[in-house]
C-alpha cells in the first residue's frame, strides 16, 4: 500500500471530504451578504462527484483491513450519491426560503455531505471500530438537521428524539459487539467468527448488535421513533432519513449478515424471518389509518423494508442482487413521492391526505409524479418497482420461504389499497377548496425529472439488473 | 488480593451510583452520582495499569461531557428542580427489562468459559500513540481521521443550531416577554 | 498485578450497569435525565472493551483504541443532544418536561 493507492481508490471519501472543508473555507472567508453563492458551488461540485462515482471501482484492502472496497460496494455507493443528488435539487427551494436567511444554509450542506461520507465508510468498514465510527457519523449530524427548523416545535421534537434513540440503540449494538469480542477476541470482520459460531454468548450478543442495527432501518419492533421523527423533521431530512439513511444500512446489514455472520445463519434467518413479518404487516396496517402525507409514506417505508428482509433471507448472489435492485428502484421512487409532497408544502404549507383531493385538477404534473411514484410503491407491473419486489420474491421462493412468500403477497394487497387511495383522490375528486396551482422552481424540476426517469428506465430496460447480478457474484 | 479488594470496592461504587442516578428525584443529585460513575470508572482503569485512557475519561468524560450536562441543567432548570416518579406502567416495564436482561447474561457469563489470558498486553503510552498513526496492519490512523470529521460535524451542528436560536431570542426579548428565566421560576 | 480479577465478574458488573441504564432511559421523564442514563450505558459497554482487551485478548490494543473512539463519539452525541434540547426549552419556556416529552409513546 503506498500512498498513491490510497488516494485513487479512497476517491469517494477524499472528494466528498474535500467538498466539506471547501465549503468550510467558504463558511469562514466569503462575506456574510455573499453566502448564499456558496449554495450553486455546493451542488456542482456535488454534481461532478456523482458523475465520478460512476467510474467503476477496485477491490482494494487498505489499512491493514479497516477499510476495504470492491465494485459492489462503489456501486452502492453510487446508488448514495444519486440519491443525495436529488435530495440536493428537492430542497433547492427550501434551503434559500427557510435555512439561508437564518445563516444555516451552508451548514446543511456541510453536514449532508458529513453524513454521505459516514455512510461511505460505514459501507467500506472492515472492522467494528470503523463500523461504529460510520454509523454514528452517519446519525447524528441527522439529528441536528431534523432540528434545523428552530422555531417549530415538532422538528425540534424529532431532533431529540432521533439523537435519544440513536444513542440507544448505538448503546445497544456497543454492548453487543462487547460481548461478542469476549467471544471471539478480534474486532476485524476477516476472521471474525472463525469457529466460534456455536457459543450461546456470542448469539446473545449477536442480537444485542441485530436490534441496534434494527433500529436503524426502523424494523417492528423498533420503528417507534420513526414516524414522529419523519412527521417532524423537515421534508428534506425525512427523505434523507427514509431514503439515503435506510439505504445505506441495508447495505451495511447485508453485507455482514452474508458475509461476516455467514456461519452464524442458523440464528439470523429466524430473527430475520421474525422482523419480516412483523416489519410488513405492522407497517401496513399502521399505513392504512394515516391522513398525514409524510407519516402515510412513513409507515409506507417501514413496511417497504420488510420486504427488503426477503432478499437478504434468500442470500447469495442473486438475493443480493435483488436487494441492491430493489434498493435503487426504491430511491427514485420514494424520493420522488417526497418531491412532490415538498413541492406543495413550500408553495402551500399542506401536507394532509385530505388537502390532496382534487389535485390533478390543479397541478396535473405534480399529481402524475406522485401517481407514478405511488403505483411504483404499490408495485403495479409497468412501472420499477413491479420488477423490485417480483425480483425479491422469485428469489425468496427460490429458497423455499413459501410460507413468508405468501404473507409478502397478502401485504402488498392490503398495500394496493392504501397507495390507491390518494390517487383516487386525486385523480377522480374534486375539491371545494384545492391547492392552488403551484410553479415549482428549475431545481426541483430537475429532482422530479430525475426521480421519473429513474422509475421509467428501470421498469423498462432490464441489463441494470443483470449488471447488479454481475457485481454481487464477483463479490461473493 | 488487593486489587480485588479495590475491583470489588469500585465495582460497587459503579453499581450503586448508577442505580441512584437513574433514580434519584433531584436532577443535580442525577448528575453527581453519574460523575461518580464516571470516576469510579476512571479509577479501575487506573488499577488496570492503564492511566492514559483513565486520564482521558477523567478529562474527556468526567471533566468535559459532565461539566456540559451541569450547565445544561443549570440553565435550564432550577437548582433543587425535583423529578417527577415515573409512573408505575413503565418502571414496571422498565424494571421488567432489566431483570429480564441481567438474568439472561448471568446465565451467559457463568456458563460460558472464557479462553486463559495469554501473555501480557503491552499498553505503553509510546505504544498506543505508534498504533495511533500507524497506517498499516494494526494501525488505527483511518478511524482516527474519520472521527474528526465525526466532530467537525459535531461543532458545525451544536455551533449553527445554538446561533440559529439568536435572532429568535433577540426578538422576544425585545417585544417584551418573559424571559425564560423569569417564568421558570415563577413555575417552581 | 491485577491478580484473580476474573473477566466474568467484570461482565457481570458492566451488564448490570447496562441494565440500570436501559431501566432509566425506560422511566425517566426528563430529557437530560435520559441522556444521562444514556452515558451509564455506553460508559459500560466502554468498560467491557478496555477489560476483556486487558484480561482476556492481549495481542493488540484493539478493545483499548475502541474505548478511545467511544469516548469521543459520546462527546458529540451529548454536545448535539444538549444543544437540541436548549433549543426545545428556548422555544418552549419552560423547563417543565412534562410539558417536553412527547418521547413517550
Amino acid at each position: 500500500m503506498n500512498w498513491i493507492d490510497i488516494v485513487t481508490i479512497m476517491r469517494d471519501e477524499w472528494s466528498i471530504i474535500g467538498i466539506l472543508i471547501l465549503l468550510l473555507a467558504g463558511e469562514i472567508l466569503v462575506d456574510k451578504k455573499q453566502l448564499s453563492m456558496l449554495i450553486p458551488i455546493a451542488i456542482g461540485l456535488f454534481v461532478l462527484h456523482t458523475a465520478m462515482s460512476f467510474i467503476p471501482g477496485d477491490k482494494a484492502t487498505l489499512f491493514g483491513g479497516m477499510y476495504r472496497t470492491n465494485e459492489m460496494m462503489h456501486f452502492m455507493k453510487a446508488i448514495l450519491n444519486v440519491a443525495v443528488l436529488i435530495i440536493l435539487f428537492q430542497s433547492y427551494d427550501w434551503v434559500k426560503t427557510t435555512l439561508l436567511p437564518n445563516g444555516m444554509a451552508n451548514a446543511f450542506y456541510m453536514l449532508l455531505f458529513a453524513v454521505l461520507s459516514g455512510m461511505y465508510f460505514l459501507i467500506s468498514a472492515g472492522d467494528f471500530i470503523m463500523f461504529f465510527i460510520g454509523f454514528e457519523l452517519s446519525t447524528l449530524p441527522i439529528a441536528a438537521m431534523a432540528a434545523f427548523q428552530l422555531k417549530e416545535m415538532r422538528s425540534t421534537e424529532a431532533g431529540i428524539k432521533l439523537v435519544l434513540l440513536a444513542g440507544l440503540a448505538s448503546g445497544i449494538m456497543l454492548y453487543g459487539i462487547s460481548l461478542m469480542y469476549a467471544v471471539t477476541g478480534t474486532l476485524y470482520f476477516d476472521g471474525f467468527l472463525s469457529a466460534y459460531y456455536h457459543e450461546p454468548l456470542l448469539v446473545f450478543g449477536f442480537i444485542l448488535f441485530l436490534s441496534g442495527l434494527a433500529f436503524k432501518i426502523s424494523l417492528v419492533p423498533f420503528h417507534f421513533w420513526a414516524p414522529d421523527v419523519y412527521e417532524g423533521a423537515p421534508i428534506a431530512i425525512t427523505s434523507l432519513l427514509s431514503v439515503v439513511s435506510k439505504a445505506a444500512s441495508v447495505f451495511i446489514l447485508m453485507i455482514l449478515l452474508l458475509t461476516v455472520f455467514k456461519d452464524l445463519s442458523d440464528a439470523w434467518k429466524m430473527v430475520l424471518y421474525i422482523l419480516a413479518v412483523l416489519t410488513m404487516t405492522i407497517g401496513n396496517l399502521f399505513a392504512l389509518r394515516q391522513t398525514n402525507m409524510k407519516r402515510f409514506l412513513a409507515f409506507s417505508s417501514i413496511a417497504q423494508a420488510g420486504f427488503i428482509l426477503l432478499g437478504i433471507l434468500a442470500g447469495g448472489a442473486v438475493g443480493a442482487a435483488t436487494v441492491i435492485y430493489f434498493v435503487l428502484i426504491y430511491v427514485f421512487t420514494n424520493l420522488g413521492a417526497f418531491g412532490v409532497i415538498q413541492a406543495i408544502k413550500d408553495e402551500s404549507g399542506k401536507e394532509d391526505m385530505t388537502d390532496y383531493t382534487g389535485l390533478y385538477r390543479t397541478n396535473p404534473k405534480l399529481s402524475l409524479v406522485l401517481v407514478l411514484a405511488l403505483f411504483s410503491l404499490a408495485g403495479i407491473p409497468p412501472v420499477a418497482g413491479f420488477f423490485g419486489k417480483f425480483f425479491l420474491f422469485s428469489a425468496a421462493a427460490g429458497k423455499g420461504y413459501y410460507i413468508l412468500l405468501i404473507i409478502a403477497v397478502i401485504n402488498v394487497t392490503i398495500s394496493l389499497y392504501y397507495y390507491l387511495l390518494p390517487i383516487r383522490a386525486m385523480l377522480l375528486r374534486t375539491s371545494d377548496t384545492p391547492i392552488p396551482t403551484t410553479k415549482s422552481g428549475n431545481m426541483m424540476r430537475i429532482g422530479l425529472l430525475i426521480c421519473v426517469a429513474g422509475i421509467m428506465i428501470l421498469g423498462l430496460y432490464s441489463p441494470v439488473y443483470s449488471f447488479v447480478l454481475g457485481l454481487t457474484q464477483s463479490w461473493l | 488480593m488487593t486489587e480485588r479488594i479495590i475491583f470489588y470496592i469500585l465495582a460497587f461504587i459503579m453499581i450503586v451510583f448508577s442505580l441512584m442516578s437513574v433514580t434519584s428525584t433531584k436532577i443535580i443529585r442525577s448528575a453527581i452520582y453519574l460523575l461518580g460513575v464516571l470516576m469510579a470508572t476512571a479509577g479501575l482503569y487506573f488499577l488496570f495499569n492503564l492511566n492514559f485512557l483513565g486520564a482521558i475519561q477523567l478529562t474527556v468524560y468526567a471533566g468535559g461531557i459532565m461539566v456540559l450536562i451541569v450547565i445544561a441543567i443549570l440553565l435550564t432548570h432550577h437548582v433543587g428542580f425535583g423529578l417527577p416518579v415515573p409512573d408505575k406502567k413503565h418502571m414496571i416495564l422498565g424494571w421488567l427489562a432489566a431483570m429480564i436482561g441481567i438474568t439472561i447474561s448471568f446465565f451467559q457469563f457463568t456458563t460460558h468459559t472464557f479462553k486463559p489470558k495469554i501473555g501480557n498486553l503491552d499498553d505503553r503510552v509510546s505504544k498506543m500513540g505508534a498504533d495511533m498513526l500507524h497506517y498499516g496492519d494494526g494501525g488505527f490512523v483511518l478511524p482516527f481521521e474519520v472521527i474528526s470529521i465525526l466532530l467537525l460535524a459535531g461543532i458545525i451542528a451544536a455551533i449553527t443550531i445554538a446561533k440559529g436560536g439568536i435572532p429568535h431570542l433577540k426578538k422576544r426579548l425585545k417585544s417584551g416577554q418573559p424571559t425564560t428565566v423569569s417564568s421558570s421560576t415563577k413555575k417552581q | 498485578m491485577e491478580t484473580g480479577i476474573q473477566i466474568g465478574d467484570v461482565l457481570l458488573v458492566t451488564s448490570i450497569m447496562f441494565f440500570i441504564g436501559v431501566y432509566g432511559f425506560v422511566t425517566r421523564k426528563n430529557l437530560i435525565a435520559v441522556l444521562m442514563s444514556l452515558e451509564i450505558i455506553i460508559n459500560a459497554a466502554a468498560i467491557n472493551f478496555v477489560l476483556i482487551n486487558k484480561l482476556v485478548f492481549t495481542t493488540n490494543l484493539h478493545g483499548v483504541f475502541f474505548t478511545f473512539f467511544i469516548l469521543a463519539v459520546a462527546a458529540v452525541e451529548v454536545a448535539i443532544g444538549l444543544v437540541i434540547i436548549l433549543n426545545l426549552y428556548r422555544l418552549k419556556d419552560s423547563i417543565d418536561p412534562e410539558e417536553i416529552t412527547t418521547l413517550k409513546h
